[in-house]
């Protein structure tokens, strides 16, 4: 399972003729650092990798405090018709993506946001996996802590955020990651809602990368997978921080 | 207004009209506050999920061409021109035998690793894990990267180790034979560890008493994993069936990146066709219909797994 990730880096430091070899090598004959220069080179690497670091944040950011006070609304709140609400939120995990494209890019264009951050994370401000996650964490939270900080004179957004998300953390955590990786990795989106240099991703940008050098890709690759190692560190330093509470949360939100 | 408390006894309020409809307002006024709380959630999947919905449903009854600011419409007709096509069928055929392979291969490569690797407090097993399930969260556009090149014709590594075999070699990717596999070996090996770790968190919660019940019976392991794993896993199996099979469903990075729906459609699953109808043709009509029939394909065969489900699946207890 290993192996293409092994390969990947592998890859990224050998040189063209290496590449080409008959006989595939299992390790570089001499690490070529410059293939990573390079990647910066023949794409605006940098750029991309910083409006994916933006989108990302931007995602968390926005996707984190809606689903931090809708969760709140359906595990503590009460109001009428809060059961249909919440019916609405879960149908949502079941439409697929495709479905919404078209309409919101003609409302993005018509916004004048096309090719724009707000383009890239307003259209996902909800996350219908991650209010279910965290609503399910608050259900789990004692009402007593609550009406005690009620007593005290507590407001709404104070037991929200000063009581329920501490207590909550490990599952905040958990959804943070999650939307980091999700936003960090997301093609599709992107690759529509975007179409200039200064505004594309490094997934995009990699594809696009292929797509610039296709027909002598056996020139390139190592190239390639330069600029993909370098866009893959961020997820793997991510999830080794952190992949016990990601396996941990995942199956616990999904079994039964 | 209360009374003296002579009693010790907290006596019950008196309650007059007015302050009843002091006591409504103040619980209305609270709902409404609550209500707030969910307000902007509902609000986004309104206007980016709900509504769109209901537009693209009205754009596939026009004849809309987004170079083109008209939109006349035109009923069911891209529905029937597009049931009517061969290309449908083609797609659709295409989508069907990816996902079926998909969801085959990654929920039986996922529970071959759970039984290989369910290890409790083991370092080892517990770091194998943890590299099994990385390629879940390696990017798809960097997983075909990676897989071109392991294909390649020419200097990939898959025809070398095929050639020691005395194998000739193929062209992994435009060989309409070995394209569709290709894709999902790609895909079951991104998603078979995933498929795992949900196995083993669905293995460590049968109780032992299971196990030692059907040992007494004079069951070998195979007995139990049939008679007792299995159908404890049902759940889990039914949980991944379903969420695999929306996913496989609207296979596209992989085909956009590997093969452009190629070679001759043989990778033109049904979302790539959509992406590609409606920003490369720019036939947003005829692209939205087809969006709507995905979605109506997507929710009847989720619906028809999750009541077979019902049926067949056991639930402890």
């Amino acid at each position: 399972m290993f192996f293409p990730v092994y390969w990947l880096v592998i890859s990224s430091f050998k040189t063209q003729f290496e590449m080409r070899s008959a006989i595939p090598s299992l390790w570089p004959n001499s690490f070529q650092w410059e293939n990573y220069a390079e990647a910066f080179r023949v794409i605006p690497y940098a750029r991309f990798f910083g409006n994916t670091l933006v989108m990302s944040l931007g995602l968390i950011a926005l996707q984190l405090n809606v689903a931090l006070m809708a969760a709140y609304g359906f595990a503590k709140g009460r109001f009428w018709g809060k059961d249909a609400l919440f019916f609405l939120v879960l149908a949502a995990l079941i439409i697929p993506e495709q479905v919404t494209f078209v309409p919101v890019y003609v409302m993005m264009s018509k916004l004048g946001w096309l090719n724009t951050f707000w383009a890239l994370i307003v259209p996902h401000g909800a996350s219908a996996f991650g209010i279910f996650l965290l609503r399910q964490a608050f259900k789990s939270l004692n009402n007593d802590v609550l009406e005690a900080a009620r007593v005290d004179g507590a407001g709404r957004f104070g037991m929200l955020y000063r009581i329920l998300l501490p207590m909550a953390l490990p599952t905040v955590v958990t959804l943070v990651v999650l939307i980091f990786i999700s936003g960090w990795n997301s093609y599709f989106w992107p690759l529509i809602m975007t179409n200039t240099n200064d505004m594309r991703v490094l997934t995009v940008g990699i594809a696009m990368l292929r797509d610039s050098i296709a027909g002598n890709e056996a020139m390139h690759f190592h190239i390639i997978m330069a600029a993909s190692v370098m866009a893959i560190i961020p997820i793997v330093i991510v999830y080794a921080l952190v992949q016990k509470h990601i396996v941990a949360a995942m199956a616990h939100s999904t079994f039964k | 207004m209360s009374a003296p408390n002579i009693s010790g006894q907290e006596a019950a309020p008196v309650r007059t009209a007015a302050s009843a409809r002091r006591y409504s307002v103040r619980r209305a006024a609270e709902a409404c506050k609550d209500f707030g709380f969910v307000l902007p959630a509902i609000a986004f999947l309104v206007v980016f999920l709900y509504y769109p919905l209901a537009y693209s449903v009205y754009i596939s009854l026009t004849n809309w061409n987004m170079t083109r600011p008209v939109k006349k419409f035109v009923g069911l007709d891209n529905y029937t021109r597009l049931l009517a096509s061969e290309e449908f069928y083609q797609s659709l055929k295409v989508t069907m035998l990816y996902t079926g392979m998909d969801v085959a291969f990654t929920l039986g490569f996922g529970l071959l690793l759970a039984l290989l690797f369910n290890v409790a407090n083991s370092r080892f097993y517990a770091f194998m894990r943890g590299v099994i399930f990385l390629p879940y969260y390696v990017s798809m556009v960097i997983a075909a990267m990676v897989f071109i090149w392991i294909y390649n014709n020419q200097y990939g590594l898959l025809n070398y180790v095929f050639g020691w075999l005395g194998m000739e070699p193929v062209n992994w990717l435009v060989d309409k034979n070995t394209v569709l596999p290709a894709l999902v070996a790609v895909s079951v090996w991104k998603g078979a560890g995933f498929a795992m770790i949900l196995f083993i968190a669905g293995m460590r919660s049968i109780p032992v008493e299971y196990y030692e019940a059907a040992e007494i019976d004079g069951a070998n392991r195979i007995h139990s994993f049939w008679h007792v794993t299995l159908p404890l896993l049902s759940p889990m199996i039914l949980f991944l069936v379903i969420t695999t099979f929306i996913s496989s469903m609207q296979v596209f990075q992989s085909i956009d990146v590997m093969t452009n729906g190629g070679p001759l459609q043989a990778s033109n699953a049904l979302v790539y066709w959509i992406y590609t109808m409606a920003f490369g043709e720019f036939k947003t009509g005829r692209a939205s219909a087809l969006v709507i029939i995905l979605f109506v394909l997507i929710l009847l065969l989720t619906l028809l797994q999750w009541a077979i489900g019902r049926r067949k699946v056991h639930y402890e207890g």
